[in-house]
């Protein structure tokens, strides 16, 4: 049971040690529900319900942050006392001084937005809408598996601050996707719709998975897969190459999101994750991309995943750039960190829940479109290829060298689309990479995509983020 | 964490309202404190109690799965009711022929250490202050992670298994970087006195500052490389994934998958799941209550079965091997105790048996999403890696990218040597990874960081 206010309240005043500098307390109850239909058999299908209280101190210049899945009253002061303990710890072997971006105190009540809540689907109806977008592609012997995913996620949220905040938000998300896997002899291929590992994901209700309408695409899937098996395979060499819109979504997420987390550019999560190759000297005189490149981090849209209107230090959500007209302009901070560059908190430390240390993670970072539309921009390419939806994803500790794998793959010959083309792989450095870039597609082709599963820090915590993202081409990009 | 009554009472009442043909349930609490630090400073210290339920019930075959962090009876009797509104709607699975109904006696295994479970926080920052201490006389800074806790596993189902056991944990990370490079080691073990932070800090340094002025590149090709075991459990990782589960068996992306019984890697290739070696990280039973035994999955080269849980042990018609983690993973077996043998080889012997080859201390961001039926991966090295020439180390190189078929490499293999390591892994809290140091023939670098990258190689 969510404890309320003035109990939250309390378990902060409980806190007693002279050199307390900061506290806040968080709750959360995070329910989910996960729907797995492979070959006609419903392969899994969950509910859970997890509640949790986190209690973070700052004493001196020592962090302490004690948690419990317990959040009851008794349970909250025994939390707080712990954290004073760890925070105690903590100052034995901290070698540096802390300082806090400055934050007014606000009260505030926020929940996303949706039509139909996806708990009141029935069960059998969700199951039901995974077997008609998966039985169309068992038609064929070569289907191996025919799959289809079906999530929804709520968290709702309390924290309260000992420089006198409350806030309240509610988020509720769905996600849904399907995939056809052909084998033939030792070929194993997949395609996938919306995107891979579970599809698409947006802060709405039943209406997005309706929207998705994924038993027409069913046979699209089913066909790609079983043409894959055939095609010949993606020559490895230099090309131009045009990055799908989902594709180039994990391409941001990985080459700009993360490098952009000043955490990361610190050293603090350099031990598991990895640095950054962005450094704050760098910032405003980097040449990160070509001039048509502008990210954006939005943690103020409306629907999607990696959006909220506080973050788990109290700072509100925020839009700025990362890049802009190629150029490094910024970083995604938090309170502790913004200082370290000069600058206040841009409110994008988040924790999967109330048990986690709230640390940076993005929000929604998006590549901004351009003005190129997609089908002009393949007439325009002579000589390239076309990859669409990724299949394996790697980058350096420092996210420059990077190499990902596409379920599918496209020659481009005098600005015509040609043959199919399987294991498609690009390489690259990333400021080389978007520095390569030398056209941008409109509005029409930009898609708000979202990705459940960015992990980092340790232990690791899974936080919901989305990447807007059109399609691009990239000039003399090595593939294989 | 939960003792035995309070953990068996939660698993008691919730079977008991769970209805349906068959049920089971899972009890997990842990108590743990994580200490974070980075440029040889403590940023991040928690300490967490946290447990939680997961009950799973079988109606008409069908399966329904909830889970819960709550365990008052109001809270357990809706549990009860999402799993078995999910087994409702769920569909008979095929081939299962119900839960675990036990025969066989869990084996007697030392999980667990006092000093470990009771090892404060303070503890712990004054090993680590004294760390920062020797790495400041050295010129490097520290970054990584410092690990204790103790779990309470316990399981039961409605044919009467009820099984109960606890174990400790100690885990340590830790990287020096340096000016001109970087050295990383690392250590885990159900005993805190055998992670020592002081030698963790001193084998760090000594990898950081090896060669420090000495830098050589190296062209992308093939050579043979000589890799330890922390960048052996990253491709392990991975294999535990695609390859060695029920799910990857069934769905033919294993390359296990019609190679039961064929010799696919060299005589001197050993991989099995080991929960009972008692100098690894044992645990006595999975969490359906099955007992754990040491289950080879490769074996002196010959491909044996996958791991499974009970439900695909029954539809693939495969021996029962344990290896359920979580009650309805879509996974259907884990190989969460993952065991390469050792060989009769030392890391000196391979430096000095190798003409042009390179030494890696740990891999990056391993994917194994490529092409799974030959288990094409990519990564890159890290925080040490070095060009071996004419049998000696010679320089260091920058961290470089690979893209290897591990089944390629698995019959390369040249040497092990004599000892094995233990090293965790995030998401498994019951065990992790024991290896040699190995040394393969023929491994494909396809790529490096960038010339003149700003951080330690």
């Amino acid at each position: 049971m969510q404890p309320t206010r003035q109990q939250l309240e309390d378990a902060l005043k409980s806190l007693r040690d002279p050199r307390l500098r900061y506290a806040d307390v968080r709750y959360t109850r995070t329910s989910q529900q996960h729907l797995r239909v492979r070959n006609g058999e419903v392969d899994h299908l969950s509910e859970s319900v997890e509640e949790a209280i986190g209690i973070r101190v700052l004493v001196g210049d020592g962090w302490g942050f004690a948690a419990s899945s317990d959040p009851s009253e008794a349970s909250l002061r025994r939390t707080a006392a712990r954290a004073l303990e760890v925070a105690a710890a903590s100052n034995i072997a901290a070698t540096r001084a802390v300082q806090l971006s400055d934050l007014e105190p606000c009260v505030a009540s926020w929940a996303s937005k949706y039509v139909i809540d996806p708990w009141s689907i029935p069960i059998a109806k969700k199951i039901d809408y995974l077997r008609a977008a998966t039985e169309p592609m068992r038609s064929d012997a070569r289907i191996h598996q025919a799959a289809g995913d079906l999530s929804v996620f709520r968290q709702e949220k309390a924290f309260a601050s000992t420089i006198g905040s409350y806030i309240e938000q509610t988020t509720t998300q769905m996600g849904a996707g399907i995939e056809a896997v052909a084998i033939a002899g030792d070929e194993f291929q997949r395609r996938s719709h919306p995107n891979s590992f579970g599809g698409d994901f947006q802060a709405a209700g039943w209406e997005f998975v309706e929207a998705l309408d994924l038993p027409a695409r069913a046979a699209t899937c089913r066909d790609e897969a079983i043409a894959l098996l055939d095609a010949p395979k993606a020559p490895a060499g230099r090309f131009d190459l045009i990055v799908g819109s989902s594709q180039l979504a994990l391409q941001v997420h990985e080459s700009c999101g993360h490098p952009t987390e000043l955490d990361r550019a610190m050293g603090l999560e350099i031990s598991l994750a990895g640095g950054s190759f962005l450094q704050p000297g760098m910032l405003g005189s980097f040449r990160y991309g070509s001039d048509l490149v502008n990210i954006v981090a939005d943690a103020t849209i409306d629907g999607a995943i990696g959006s909220f209107a506080y973050d788990d230090d109290g700072v509100a959500a925020q839009r700025f750039h990362l890049v802009e007209n190629g150029m490094f302009t910024g970083y995604l901070t938090g309170r502790d960190t913004a200082p370290e560059i000069g600058r206040a908190s841009n409110g994008t430390v988040r924790a999967e829940t109330a048990a986690r240390i709230p640390i940076i993670r993005m929000t929604n970072i998006n590549l901004e479109p351009g003005t190129t539309k997609l089908d002009d921009l393949i007439a325009d390419t002579k000589h390239g290829i076309l990859v669409e939806t990724n299949k394996s994803w790697s980058i350096d500790d420092l996210r420059l060298n990077f190499q990902f794998g596409c379920e599918a793959a496209w020659e481009i010959e005098n600005g015509r689309i040609g043959r199919l083309l399987r294991n498609p792989l690009y390489t690259g450095i990333t400021p080389e990479f978007w520095r390569s870039c030398d056209a941008i597609t409109d509005q029409n082709s930009w898609h708000l995509w979202g990705l459940p599963n960015c992990g980092k820090g340790d232990p690791m915590q899974t936080m919901r983020v989305a990447h807007g993202a059109p399609y691009a081409r990239f000039r003399d990009v090595e593939m294989g | 964490m939960k003792s035995r009554d309070e953990s068996l009472d939660v698993l008691r009442r919730a079977l008991k309202v769970a209805g349906g043909d068959e049920a089971d349930a899972s009890f997990i609490s842990v108590d743990q404190n994580i200490t974070r630090f980075a440029n040889s400073n403590v940023h991040q210290n928690m300490s967490e109690e946290s447990a939680w339920l997961t009950l799973r019930i079988v109606a008409d075959g069908a399966v329904g799965v909830a889970s819960s962090s709550s365990f008052d009876d109001a809270s357990l009797a809706r549990t009860a009711e999402l799993a078995r509104e999910a087994a409702r709607h769920a569909g008979t699975t095929q081939g299962f022929a119900g839960l675990y109904r036990g025969g066989d006696g869990q084996p007697a295994l030392a999980t667990w250490d006092e000093a470990t479970a009771q090892l404060a926080p303070a503890a712990k920052a004054e090993a680590l202050r004294d760390m920062f201490a020797s790495g400041r006389a050295a010129g490097v800074d520290f970054a990584g992670v410092y690990s204790t806790g103790r779990t309470a596993a316990a399981c039961a189902n409605s044919h009467g298994i009820e099984r109960y056991a606890t174990a400790t944990h100690s885990d340590a990370t830790a990287i020096a970087i340096g000016p001109r490079g970087s050295g990383y080691a690392t250590a885990r073990s159900r005993r805190a006195s055998d992670v020592s932070i002081a030698a963790l800090g001193e084998r760090a340094i000594s990898r950081a500052t090896l060669l420090a002025d000495v830098h050589e590149e190296l062209a992308p090709g093939t050579y043979d490389l000589i890799i330890e075991p922390a960048a052996i459990a990253e491709v392990f990782e991975w294999l535990g994934m695609i390859a060695f589960t029920g799910q990857s068996y069934e769905d033919g992306s294993s390359f296990l998958v019609g190679a039961n019984g064929r010799k696919l890697f060299g005589e001197n290739v050993t991989i099995a799941d080991d929960a009972t070696d008692e100098s690894f990280l044992p645990f006595p039973f999975d969490l359906e209550g099955v007992a754990k035994r040491r289950v080879p999955i490769i074996e002196r080269g010959v491909a044996h079965a996958p791991v499974v849980d009970k439900m695909y042990a029954d539809r693939l018609n495969l021996p029962l091997t344990g290896n359920c983690w979580q009650l309805g993973s879509s996974e259907h077996g884990s190989a969460f105790h993952l065991s390469m043998d050792a060989g009769d080889s030392s890391l000196e012997e391979m430096i000095a048996s190798t003409k042009l080859g390179i030494w890696v201390t740990r891999f990056n961001y391993v994917n194994g999403l490529l092409e799974p039926r030959t288990a094409l991966m990519t990564g890159t090295t890290r925080d040490g890696t070095f060009l071996v020439r004419d049998g000696r180390v010679a320089a260091r190189l920058p961290n470089l990218r690979w893209t290897q078929s591990m089944t390629e490499a698995f019959a390369n293999v040249e040497s092990l040597s004599r000892d094995r390591q233990i090293i965790g892994t995030w998401y498994n809290p019951f065990g992790g990874t024991i290896a040699p140091t190995i040394k393969v023939r023929d491994w494909h670098i396809t790529g490096k960081q960038a010339t003149g990258s700003p951080g330690p190689s």
